[in-house]
């Protein structure tokens, strides 16, 4: 095993991490006051403004895999790397329009659950459940993982005890604060990570210059610089519709669409896509920096912190620190807080206690988010897995969703056929590729057959959908 | 082909600037939210 340095004084890591723990679980009850009912929890009740939306939007997005994952990108796949990370912000742009339609089809929604339920049937439902779930699951456990990483490899904090108390405190301020507190702590965590990057980005250019950079990669890694990376191209349409995919299935994007006032919708997914796009290159950039700092990377899932403490000393410790923290947790609540209202509305509502209150809807939700945290640290423990392996395994599941949503959004025609044979068919193909050949090409590949089980089929089907039927009272 | 030394330097400033100025968009907005008493 790697002998690692430790940049932090792990008291101080601890000192750092119980701060933010307090701050964010003390807003979260504070916001969480308001909460009076399934809807005020779950939906903050339907009254977000465009500066929280902006910054939600932004923030859900920036996980600590934006900010850890597209690092180890460009120092993998080059400069190709960290183009391809920001094609995901299309997810938030292309969902813009999306969220307005959302919004007018379903004005008393909760859930993407709702929208399969209604639009589909029960079958197409189910299958989505699992899908979706299986994505939740995976991406809370890869940014739990990761925090545990960052702070073993930052302060020395053992690796199960930092993601326990990171997983813990977001328990902690969503089940008690609901989407409010969630969106509430997006916005603060939205502007320390940006003003984070930007510091630390200027830093590592006061030490290097980019011509350096440059002439290091050109000497030493000249891949990284190749206009033709054949896995990077792919990279970038793999990239591109695991975002979309990603964004147009997850509960995390539609209860923000019901969330949001009316009219905020679309400008807040608008703006928090352009909030978004920089950010993969300008934390990715400083990975590429690491050979010209002479920067020794022993494992890539751990660049950025080793190249900004190594750069910064104690300063930048501290920086990378937070920012991640942030971006866990901005990602982390908003995850916890939609799954757990996709299984409160979806599988205990509709399913198990069809005639429950609001109040006790409320309750349920609580105690979901709670065992949803329980059961992502039981995955997280064992420390499986790199964190791009664990993400991009749901690839070609999310990816097979996208036409079955568009074309049920838009399209009349659309049918529980096209829509389950195309995440059937989809997905299967995709993970078939992903194992035969690369995470790089499953989402694609998962996609395009999706896209033309769902085109055939509509364009076959004599149905009409009542779109009045997705104006369902709660 | 590689990719130029002027490119990576354009990308990397741009991406910089563009996340200082989103911050800044940020708290007007949220300002001129507050103002309208419409935040949330």
């Amino acid at each position: 095993m790697t002998e690692r340095t430790i940049f932090l004084d792990p008291t101080l890591g601890w000192i750092l991490l119980a701060a933010f723990s307090v701050l964010w679980v003390g807003l979260g009850f504070y916001w969480g006051r308001r909460n009076k009912s399934f809807e005020d929890h779950a939906l903050a009740g339907r009254n977000i403004g465009l500066a929280l939306g902006s910054a939600t939007a932004a923030a859900t997005w920036i996980t600590s895999n934006t900010t850890m994952l597209a690092p180890q990108f460009a120092l993998e796949l080059g400069v190709w790397g960290m183009l391809a990370y920001s094609t995901a912000s299309l997810g938030l742009f292309l969902f813009a329009p999306l969220a307005v339609r959302i919004r007018k089809l379903m004005p008393h929604g909760y859930t993407s659950g709702d929208f399969f339920r209604l639009r589909y049937g029960r079958v197409a439902w189910a299958i989505f459940l699992v899908f979706t779930l299986f994505y939740s699951l995976t991406w809370l456990v890869s940014m739990a993982m990761a925090g545990g990483i960052l702070l073993e490899a930052l302060a020395g904090i053992d690796y199960v005890w930092g993601m326990s108390v990171i997983l813990g405190v977001c328990v902690l301020y969503t089940m008690r604060g609901g989407l409010g507190a969630v969106i509430g702590t997006d916005f603060i965590q939205t502007l320390i990570i940006l003003i984070g990057i930007v510091i630390v980005g200027f830093a590592v250019l006061s030490q290097v210059s980019v011509g350096e950079i440059h002439a290091e990669l050109t000497a030493h890694k000249p891949a990284l610089l190749d206009v033709l990376f054949p896995a990077a191209i792919m990279a970038i349409f793999n990239n591109l519709l695991f975002g979309l995919g990603e964004v147009f299935h997850n509960n995390v994007w539609w209860s923000r669409a019901f969330a949001f006032r009316d009219g905020v919708g679309g400008k807040a997914f608008l703006i928090g896509g352009f909030i978004w796009l920089p950010i993969p290159v300008a934390a990715g950039f400083i990975a590429l920096a690491s050979g010209a700092l002479g920067v020794a990377i022993p494992s890539s899932d751990m660049v950025a912190p080793l190249v900004i403490a190594q750069v910064l000393g104690t300063a930048g410790a501290v920086g990378i620190f937070i920012i991640v923290f942030c971006s866990l947790a901005s990602s982390i609540d908003s995850l916890l807080a939609a799954t757990a209202d996709l299984v409160t509305e979806d599988i205990w509502r509709r399913l198990i206690r069809p005639g429950s209150s609001a109040e006790h809807l409320k309750g349920a939700a609580q105690w979901v988010t709670l065992g949803l945290g329980l059961l992502t640290w039981a995955l997280c423990a064992p420390r499986i897995g790199t964190l791009a392996t664990v993400l991009f395994f749901a690839g070609p599941l999310v990816g097979a969703m996208i036409f079955p949503i568009i074309t049920g959004l838009y399209w009349r025609r659309a049918n529980t056929i096209a829509a389950v044979g195309g995440m059937v068919l989809g997905a299967g193909a995709g993970l078939v590729t992903y194992f035969t050949i690369g995470w790089f090409v499953a989402t694609t590949v998962a996609t395009a057959v999706s896209c033309a089980w769902v085109l055939g089929a509509c364009a076959m089907s004599k149905s009409r959908f009542e779109w009045i039927r997705l104006k369902e009272d709660a | 082909m590689s990719f130029s030394a002027g490119f990576l330097e354009a990308i990397v400033w741009a991406s910089l600037v563009w996340c200082a100025v989103s911050a800044t968009g940020l708290g007007v907005m949220l300002v001129r939210d507050a103002k309208k008493g419409s935040i949330w």
